[in-house]
């Protein structure tokens, strides 16, 4: 075998992306988090006392959770395929555990207000909007479009869960508030995925950020509208709905892509 | 259906794997192990180690391809979930074997090259016939190819392997338990899931059967490759190996003694054993085993 003879600044970067897109770095990450936190809950956590449209209201909620992150687990787990190189494909792979964790921590936070057939449940609330947004999503995975896809579920669908879970973690009850901020940790990984793999894509090829910009515009109007009939179902006032779309919005800029 | 599919929960694989036989592991051996010194050092043993290495690395990249692909059509939510925790696992699989090539003293530059280099036809044809079912979305076939034959026969390869090695090194020995562990828990759901899922769809069978056939015969194939056709480099590695350390206690392997059989022998028992299995675990999901040609 020959000596080593990469250049020395792209191989210190490749190396520290090998590390963060490793098993080792992912269980390093979420052992902190998860240890002792079974379902993403410390067990010496009381179950909240809800009144009953309180637990409907959360029901609904969680169930629309449900439908994203399974969206996000299709979607991931997709990628792996056509990943370009290792890294991207072992990230992926943590990836998909974690979204197969959501739904299942979700589904279980589900349980624990009552409800017998949680699976069943979530399908059948599915939000429109939200559906036709994991159609587009795995459109472009079957197409086997990088870029596409990543911009899709690393940088829309992560944001729009990350502006949904950031502002209901702030009303909700403690077990609910507990297990959302556990899953915020795992999105924003998946974010910064998003934003560095696709940010060093456009760096090399700026001429996709024409066709990207497109793609993002269409898919704001579902995560929008995704938004919006949540919040009318929930009761939301007309005036504060705004807010989340905002924070979807400021979140997604924040990552380099604004409109 | 569900209930057996409880015991393959994101918790409990969380609790059992990385929080339990992976814990205060680094690439799958303990902190601060290494290969041993007498395999860095003899070109012979450590060109034997790396070539045996890259096939792990070609099946691990397979299984990694094939579980990842097979989550998009599973048909519910419990199968999704394992699906994933068995990607996690092959991802891990394949960085800690390419974490061993490096170790072995490949350079990450020509990674790829040693691959192709090292890489043998017959099982990268054995991945093209599974990969096949995946991308079509064909969930039954594919579980049956993954689950079923792939990781019966990486089940029993590592088993010899973790064997042979125990004495020579424990590093790698170590680094091939926790995948067994793995590989276990697959094969474990792929006869659980695919017993009830074959019995709706009957049809499917002759196609499946037709799957087993060919990729057993490609596994044959490198089989015969890796020990009857790489027989005197075995032979010069056991030699090599048994000088250097010459009190190196015999490990026995399903009735066989894996320091002094002869390559033919080795492959035989290797074969026999993966096909027996195949066979049981075949048959307790309402398949009959295809023999193939023999290679």
């Amino acid at each position: 075998m020959s000596v080593e003879t990469v250049e020395i600044h792209a191989r210190e970067h490749d190396s520290f992306l090998e590390e963060v897109h490793s098993f080792e770095f992912w269980f390093q990450s979420v052992e902190g988090y998860l240890a002792g936190h079974p379902y993403g809950v410390d067990p010496s956590t009381p179950i909240p006392d809800l009144d009953e449209e309180e637990k409907a209201t959360l029901i609904a909620t969680l169930s629309t959770y449900c439908v994203g992150e399974l969206a996000a687990l299709d979607g991931a787990g997709g990628m792996i395929g056509f990943a370009p190189n290792r890294q991207a494909k072992i990230f992926l792979a943590t990836q998909a555990v974690d979204e197969a964790r959501h739904l299942e921590v979700m589904l279980h936070r589900l349980k624990e207000l009552g409800v017998t057939d949680s699976q069943r449940e979530f399908e059948s609330r599915a939000n429109r909007n939200l559906l036709a947004f994991r159609k587009r999503l795995l459109e472009f995975v079957d197409a086997k479009d990088w870029e596409a896809s990543l911009l899709a579920q690393n940088v829309i669908l992560e944001s729009m869960e990350f502006a949904a879970f950031h502002s209901h973690m702030k009303t909700a009850d403690p077990r609910t508030a507990q297990m959302l901020s556990g899953v915020l940790k795992d999105e924003r990984r998946h974010m910064g995925f998003g934003e560095n793999d696709l940010g060093r894509h456009l760096a090399q090829a700026p001429h996709a950020r024409a066709r990207l910009r497109e793609i993002k515009k269409e898919l704001d109007a579902l995560v929008l509208a995704t938004f919006e009939d949540s919040q009318r179902e929930l009761g939301t006032p007309a005036s504060e709905r705004p807010e989340i779309g905002r924070l979807y919005l400021e979140t997604v800029a924040r990552l380099g892509f604004d409109s | 259906m569900s209930d057996f599919l409880n015991a393959y929960s994101i918790q409990t694989w969380l609790e059992s794997c990385p929080q339990g036989y992976l814990e205060d592991t680094e690439y799958g051996h303990a902190p601060g192990q290494k290969e041993p010194e007498l395999i860095l050092e003899n070109p012979t043993l450590r060109q034997e180690s790396i070539q045996s290495t890259v096939q792990l690395v070609v099946g691990e990249r397979a299984a990694l391809a094939a579980s990842s692909g097979l989550i998009n059509s599973a048909p519910d939510y419990p199968s999704k979930r394992f699906l994933a925790t068995q990607t996690l696992d092959e991802a891990r699989h394949v960085e800690i074997f390419t974490q061993r090539l490096y170790d072995l003293g490949v350079k990450k530059d020509e990674l790829e090259d040693v691959i192709s280099q090292y890489a043998n036809p017959h099982l990268v044809k054995f991945a093209e016939v599974l990969l096949e079912k995946v991308d079509k979305g064909d969930f039954l076939a594919g579980v049956v190819g993954q689950n079923i034959v792939l990781e019966g026969m990486a089940f029993s390869v590592f088993e010899m392997m973790q064997a042979s090695n125990v004495e020579l090194n424990p590093k790698f020995a170590k680094t091939l338990s926790g995948t067994i562990a793995d590989e276990r828990r697959h094969v474990g759901f792929g006869e659980n899931r695919i017993g009830s899922l074959l019995q709706e769809h009957p049809e499917k069978k002759p196609e499946i059967e037709q799957m087993q056939k060919d990729m057993t015969y490609h596994m044959l194939a490198t089989f015969a490759d890796s020990f009857r056709g790489n027989a005197p480099a075995m032979e010069e590695t056991r030699k090599i190996a048994q000088e250097a350390i010459p009190d190196q206690k015999h490990q026995v392997w399903h009735g066989t003694d894996l320091g002094s059989a002869d390559p033919a022998e080795l492959e035989n028992v290797l074969a026999d054993t993966v096909l027996k299995e195949f066979k049981t675990r075949l048959g307790r999901i309402g398949l009959e085993y295809q023999e193939p040609a023999k290679p």
